[in-house]
C-alpha cells in the first residue's frame, strides 16, 4: 500500500519540481521536452510545437525556432506578451473593436431599436413602416447617419475580421490559439441577439487576458460578463417572490404575507399576485439554464457529479447575477430601480456593481442553500455565488474535465488516459492553473508520440490560417476569407449552442465540407480570392519550377515542412512517368495555345518597344503579350500543384 | 522528361486521370446492403421547413368568428365571408380559415392530405427567438447544453445504412436541428457542389482528378472515405445537369430562397441519392411592423410558403406516397394587434403537415375561444399541443422510428393522431 502510494506520488513530485521551477522566469533550465524519446528529431519536434501552437508555421518558422529551442519558445509563447506592432497597424482601422459595451450600445442600435428611436423622435410615422420599401429603408439609414448610429453588422464584421488578422499575423499565436480555446469553452454567439452586441468586449476582456491564468478567474470572469448572462439568460434570473429580500418589494412582500396569513385558497388570486410582482418588476422567476451549463459545459461536465436538483439549488445561489443597465436604456426598469437607491448606497443594500457587472440584490433568492452537499446559509448574497463558481472551478471533476478538453485541443481527438491523469493532478495542484497544466501537457511523452502527431484535423479556420501563413498571404480583405471558412463549416461566433464547436475531425469533414475545402486551396492559390495577395514565385526565390514533379516537390516542401510528402508525391509519380504523357501534354499544349501569342521579331522586349518604335501598337498592357501569357500561364500551373497541396488530404490535418 | 515549356503549356497536373464511370460507389454500396426483392428499397423522405421569426398563426389560420379576436385586431381581422375586393378567409371547417393567400393548400386539405396543427408550440415559455429556435431545434425545451438537433437524432434513428446524402440541409450553416454525431451535409446551392476554377474547365478536371486520387490513398480513414463520398457526388451532381432541370407537371417554383431550396430537395430526391431528412428555411415572420391582411408582408410570406410547398407536392408527383412535408416555427405571436399594424412575440402557432400518410383535412389541436382568461400569461394564444407530440409522431410514423426517449429525451407525451394509423 505504502510503496504504491509512494510511486503514486513520485511523478506528481517531479512534475510539480518542474513547474514550481519554470515561472515566471524566462527560460525555466529544468524543462525539457522528451520528444527525442518519442523518436522525433528537433526539426520534426519544432514543427508538432507548431503544428499545435500556431495557426501554422510560414516558411522559415521552423529553423527559428530551433535556433531559439523548443522550450524557451514555448515559455516565451506561454506569457505571450512579444510585441505586435505590424498587427496593430492592420487594427488600426478597427475603431468598433476597442470600444467598451456601452459605447458599443451606443452606436450599434438594432433595427428595432432604431425604429423606436426614430418614431419617438418623430422622423418617421409609425404607419408608414414598411419593412421592404427602399425609399423607408433610405430614411432609416439617413436618420442612423445623422444621429451617428452605425449598422450592427459592421461591429460583427470588424470583429470577424480582427479574429482573423490576430489569427494570421499575431505573434503570440498561442494567446491566440487559447483565446480560440476558451472563447469555444465558454460559448455566446452572435446568433443571438440580445448577446450578440457584448461579445466583442467579452473576447477581448474577458477571455484573452485570462487565457494563461487560473481557470477560477476565468469562470468568474465568463458568470460575471454581459455575453455570457444574456446568452445563458441568467440575467433574468430571480428569486421567487417569497425568497427575496423583504426590501426588494416592500408593497408586495406585504400582500404576500397577508394572504399567506388569511390563508387564501382561491389559486386564482394566489397565482395572479407572483405574475404581477413578476409583470411590475419584469422579471421571470428562476432560470436554471447558466447554472446547468457552468457545470454540465464549464467546469465539471455531464458526469461530473451533480443532479438536477444541484442544478436548481446553484441557480438559486446565482440569482441577481445581472447585467448593469447599458446607457441607452436597456433594463430600463431596473435602471430605476438603482437611480432610486443610488450608486453610493448600493453597497449597503448588498448590492455589487463592478463595471458591466450588477448583483441586484433585490433579486436574490435569500434562503439557505445546498449545492453537491456543500451548505449555503441564508442570506449569503453576492459572496455565496462566487464561493459556489470557486468550488465548481476547482472541483476534482472540472480539473479531469478541462484537461482532457484542453488535450483533445492539442494533443489529439482521443489522448492517453496518462497524459490527462498528469494534467488533471496539475490541475488540482496549481489550482486550475492554466499555464502550468499546458507546461505538464508538452512535458509528457505522449504529447510528443508519434501517434500525435498529424492526428488532428484542422477546423475551418485553423485551415484557412495556416494557408495563408504556410503562403505568406497579405490580407487586405479578411472578410472574404470568413465568407470561405464559413463554407467550409465554421461560422465562427456564430455556433448557436453553448457546447461550442466540437472539436474533432468527424465533424469537419463531410462531403460538403470537404469539397469546399479544395475549392478554397484553389482559390487562394489562384489568386481568386479578393483581397487576399498571394505571391507564389517569391516562395521559391522567384525561380519557375520545371516540371509539376518539380513543383509539387518544391512547394510541398515549403507548405508542408518536415512533413513525409511521400503520401501526396508517391501518388502522382506513376503518372507523372506515364510514357504517354510527354505526348499528351504535347496534343493538349498545342491545343490550348490562343493564337498569336508567338512572339514577332522585334517585340521581344516591351520596353524598348515602346521606346524605339513611331508605329503604335494595340495591346492589352504594357507587358508584352507573349510574356504574359507565360505568366500567366505559369500562373495557372503553379496555381493549380499550389491549389492541390493545399487541398491534399496531409494538409488538412495538423 | 516532361520540359518545362510543355508543362507551363499544359498545365502541370496534366491528364491524370482516367474518368470513372458507373454508379457512385456509395450508391452501390447502400445498394447492395439492401435485401432483395427490390434492389433499391425507396425510402420515406421527410421535409421539414423552419419558419424562422415566429409565424403569426392567429392569422394563418383564424378562429374567424372569435369574437375576442375581433375585438383584439381591428386592425388584422379577416372575414370569411366575401365583402367588397378584397379576398375572405378560406373557410376550412365552419371554424377556422386559412388565410387567401394560401389557396393552393386547399384543395390539399379538401383531399385530406394536409393537416393543420393549432395551438401548437414549446412548453419553455420562452418569448426570445434564439432561445425558442435552440429549444424546439434541439428538441430539448429547458436544456441548452444539448449537443444535438433532434432531426440527427431522427436520423440515428433510422438505424440502416446511408449515403452521405441521407440528410441534407438546404442552408449556408448546419441548422441546430442538424448539430450531432450523424453525418449531414449542409449546403445552399448544389451547383456549388463542385472542383470550382472559374473558365477553366481543363484545369478543373485535371485538378478535380487530382485530388480524388490524393484522397483515394491517404492514410486518413475519415479523409479517404468523406473524399470518395464527395468525389462520386460530384460525378452524379454533373450527370444530373443541375442547371437545366425541368420539374414535372409544369410545377412552378416561385423564385424565393423556400421555393429554391425545395426544387433542389426535388433534384436531390429524384437523383435517388439516399436522401431521408431534408430541411430548408423560410425567413420574415417576425411581423411587428405593419403585419398587412390580404395584402402585405404576411400574405406574400404565406403566399410564398404554400406555393413552394405546393409547387414541390406537384413537382413530386411520383414520389408523393414516400413524402411528408412539415412546417414548423419558433412560437406565435400576440393575439392583440401592436400599436404598429403588427404583433408580437407569442405562444402558440400553428403548422402544417403534408403527405398521403397524413390525417388531413383537419384542424388538430384545442383553441380556445380567446377570452382573456384562456390566453397564456393574459395575452396569447396558449400552447395546448407540446411541438415534441407532433415531431414525434409524424417522424415515427412516417421514417418508421419508434423510441421517442432519445429522439425527445424527458419527454413523456403521446402522439395527437395527425398521422394516419396513429
Amino acid at each position: 500500500m505504502k510503496t504504491t502510494l509512494r510511486y503514486f506520488f513520485l511523478p506528481l513530485i517531479i512534475s510539480a519540481l518542474i513547474i514550481f521551477s519554470s515561472f515566471p522566469g524566462d527560460l525555466p533550465a529544468t524543462v525539457n521536452f522528451p520528444y527525442k524519446k518519442a523518436g522525433l528529431t528537433e526539426r520534426q519536434a519544432a514543427a508538432h510545437l507548431l503544428s499545435r501552437f500556431t495557426y501554422g508555421a510560414r516558411p522559415g518558422d521552423i529553423d527559428a525556432l530551433v535556433k531559439m529551442g523548443l522550450e524557451k519558445w514555448f515559455f516565451q509563447q506561454l506569457k505571450g506578451d512579444l510585441p505586435d506592432q505590424s498587427l496593430k497597424a492592420r487594427l488600426q482601422n478597427y475603431d468598433a473593436i476597442n470600444l467598451s459595451n456601452n459605447e458599443v450600445s451606443r452606436l450599434f442600435p438594432n433595427n428595432g431599436q432604431v425604429i423606436r428611436m426614430a418614431i419617438k423622435d418623430g422622423l418617421i410615422h409609425k404607419d408608414s413602416i414598411q419593412a421592404d420599401k427602399k425609399a423607408y429603408r433610405d430614411q432609416i439609414l439617413s436618420y442612423m447617419t445623422q444621429n451617428g448610429y452605425r449598422p450592427q453588422a459592421e461591429l460583427y464584421r470588424q470583429l470577424i475580421n480582427q479574429k482573423i488578422l490576430r489569427a494570421a499575423y499575431s505573434h503570440n499565436q498561442m494567446r491566440e490559439l487559447l483565446t480560440d480555446f476558451w472563447f469555444n469553452h465558454f460559448n455566446v454567439s452572435l446568433t443571438k441577439g440580445q448577446s450578440a452586441e457584448f461579445v466583442p468586449a467579452y473576447e477581448r476582456d474577458v477571455i484573452r487576458p485570462n487565457v494563461f491564468g487560473s481557470f477560477e478567474s476565468l469562470v468568474l470572469a465568463t458568470a460575471k460578463s454581459p455575453a455570457m448572462l444574456t446568452y445563458l439568460d441568467n440575467f433574468s434570473s430571480s428569486g421567487s417572490p417569497e425568497s427575496l429580500p423583504q426590501t426588494a418589494n416592500p408593497a408586495l412582500q406585504r400582500r404576500l404575507a397577508a394572504q399567506r396569513a388569511a390563508n387564501v385558497t382561491d389559486s386564482s388570486i394566489k397565482a395572479r399576485v407572483p405574475a404581477k410582482l413578476q409583470q411590475n418588476r419584469k422579471i421571470q422567476g428562476l432560470n436554471e439554464n447558466y447554472a446547468r451549463e457552468v457545470m454540465e459545459l464549464h467546469t465539471l461536465g455531464v458526469d461530473g457529479g451533480y443532479t438536477q436538483a444541484d442544478v436548481t439549488q446553484a441557480a438559486r445561489v446565482l440569482t441577481g447575477w445581472t447585467v448593469y443597465p447599458m446607457e441607452n436604456g436597456y433594463a430600463s426598469a431596473l435602471k430605476n430601480t438603482l437611480d432610486k437607491i443610488g450608486e453610493q448606497n448600493l453597497a449597503k443594500r448588498g448590492f455589487v456593481h463592478e463595471g458591466d457587472f450588477l448583483f441586484a440584490a433585490n433579486r436574490h433568492d435569500t434562503g439557505e442553500k445546498t449545492v453537491m452537499g456543500r451548505h449555503f446559509p441564508a442570506n449569503g448574497g453576492y459572496e455565496e455565488g462566487v464561493q459556489l463558481l470557486e468550488m465548481l472551478a476547482n472541483h476534482p471533476s472540472a480539473a479531469n474535465f478541462i484537461s482532457r478538453k484542453i488535450a483533445i485541443r492539442f494533443v489529439s481527438d482521443d489522448p492517453s488516459p496518462k497524459i490527462v491523469n498528469k494534467m488533471t493532478t496539475t490541475f488540482i495542484k496549481t489550482k486550475g492553473d492554466i499555464s502550468k497544466v499546458l507546461t505538464a501537457m508538452v512535458s509528457s511523452p505522449e504529447f510528443w508520440s508519434k501517434d500525435a502527431l498529424r492526428e488532428k484535423t484542422k477546423s475551418p479556420f485553423e485551415l484557412a490560417i495556416s494557408a495563408v501563413r504556410a503562403l505568406n498571404a497579405d490580407i487586405g480583405q479578411p472578410y472574404q476569407l470568413y465568407n470561405w471558412i464559413n463554407r467550409m463549416g465554421q461560422k465562427i461566433y456564430s455556433y448557436q449552442a453553448p457546447t461550442g464547436f466540437p472539436d474533432r475531425g468527424q465533424y469537419w469533414i463531410n462531403t460538403g465540407s470537404l469539397l469546399n475545402r479544395m475549392n478554397f486551396g484553389l482559390a487562394l492559390a489562384s489568386q481568386r480570392i479578393p483581397g487576399v495577395k498571394v505571391n507564389l514565385a517569391a516562395l521559391n526565390n522567384n525561380r519557375e519550377p520545371e516540371s509539376s514533379g518539380t513543383a509539387l516537390m518544391t512547394y510541398g516542401r515549403v507548405i508542408m515542412p518536415e512533413r513525409d510528402l511521400s503520401e501526396t508525391i508517391d501518388r502522382l509519380k506513376p503518372m507523372l512517368n506515364d510514357p504517354l504523357l510527354q505526348k499528351k501534354i504535347e496534343d493538349a499544349a498545342l491545343k490550348n495555345s490562343p493564337p498569336e501569342e508567338k512572339p514577332q521579331p522585334g517585340e521581344a522586349d516591351p520596353q524598348m518597344t515602346d521606346a524605339g518604335r513611331s508605329k503604335p501598337v494595340k495591346r492589352t498592357g504594357l507587358k508584352d503579350p507573349s510574356k504574359m501569357t507565360n505568366n500567366q500561364a505559369s500562373n495557372t500551373v503553379l496555381a493549380q500543384v499550389v491549389g492541390v497541396i493545399l487541398g491534399s488530404p496531409e494538409f488538412q490535418r495538423k | 522528361m516532361i520540359s518545362r515549356k510543355a508543362f507551363l503549356k499544359a498545365g502541370g497536373l496534366a491528364l491524370f486521370g482516367i474518368s470513372v464511370g458507373g454508379i457512385p460507389t456509395f450508391l452501390a454500396e447502400a445498394a447492395s446492403l439492401v435485401q432483395a426483392p427490390g434492389l433499391f428499397k425507396r425510402k420515406k423522405i421527410l421535409v421539414s421547413i423552419f419558419q424562422r421569426g415566429a409565424m403569426d398563426g392567429l392569422m394563418a389560420v383564424t378562429p374567424f368568428g372569435d369574437k375576442y379576436l375581433q375585438a383584439a385586431r381591428p386592425g388584422l381581422m379577416m372575414s370569411a365571408a366575401k365583402a367588397g375586393n378584397a379576398k375572405p378567409l378560406i373557410d376550412l371547417d365552419g371554424r377556422f380559415g386559412l388565410h387567401p393567400s394560401m389557396e393552393a393548400f386547399e384543395r390539399m386539405f379538401r383531399e385530406k392530405r394536409l393537416a393543420i396543427v393549432h395551438g401548437m408550440g414549446s412548453p419553455n415559455n420562452s418569448r426570445s427567438h434564439f432561445d425558442a429556435q435552440d429549444y424546439m431545434e434541439s428538441g430539448t425545451p429547458f436544456s441548452k447544453g444539448t449537443p444535438s438537433g433532434w432531426l440527427n437524432r431522427a436520423v440515428g434513428l433510422l438505424g440502416h445504412e446511408a449515403t452521405p446524402f441521407q440528410a441534407v440541409s438546404l442552408t449556408s450553416s448546419m441548422p441546430r436541428s442538424f448539430y450531432g454525431d450523424m453525418p449531414s451535409v449542409a449546403i445552399s446551392n448544389l451547383q456549388d457542389f463542385a472542383i470550382q476554377m472559374k473558365g477553366n474547365p481543363t484545369g478543373t478536371s485535371r485538378v478535380s482528378q487530382s485530388f480524388e486520387d490524393l484522397y483515394d490513398q491517404t492514410a486518413s480513414g475519415l479523409l479517404k472515405q468523406t473524399g470518395k463520398e464527395s468525389f462520386d457526388a460530384i460525378k452524379m451532381l454533373q450527370k444530373a445537369d443541375i442547371k437545366n432541370y425541368k420539374p414535372a407537371n409544369n410545377a412552378v417554383y416561385p423564385n424565393t430562397a423556400l421555393g429554391n431550396s425545395l426544387r433542389q430537395i426535388a433534384q436531390l430526391i429524384k437523383m435517388d441519392v439516399g436522401l431521408e431528412v431534408a430541411f430548408a428555411e423560410s425567413g420574415g415572420w417576425d411581423t411587428h411592423f405593419n403585419q398587412g391582411k390580404e395584402t402585405g408582408i404576411f400574405a406574400r410570406n404565406v403566399s410564398d410558403l404554400s406555393n413552394s410547398i405546393m409547387a414541390f407536392w406537384t413537382d413530386m408527383d411520383a414520389y408523393q406516397d414516400d413524402l411528408t412535408v412539415m412546417t414548423m416555427t419558433e412560437f406565435g405571436r400576440t393575439v392583440k394587434q401592436n400599436g404598429t399594424g403588427g404583433t408580437d412575440h407569442g405562444r402558440a402557432s400553428c403548422n402544417f403537415i403534408l403527405g398521403n400518410g397524413v390525417n388531413g383535412g383537419l384542424v388538430h389541436g384545442d383553441v380556445q375561444p380567446l377570452a382573456l382568461e384562456n390566453l397564456e400569461d393574459g395575452r396569447d394564444l396558449a400552447v395546448t399541443t407540446d411541438f415534441r407530440s407532433v415531431f414525434g409522431e409524424v417522424a415515427g410514423r412516417h421514417l418508421l422510428i419508434n423510441n421517442n426517449k432519445i429522439l425527445f429525451p424527458g419527454f413523456k407525451g403521446g402522439s395527437i393522431g395527425v398521422m394516419k394509423g396513429s
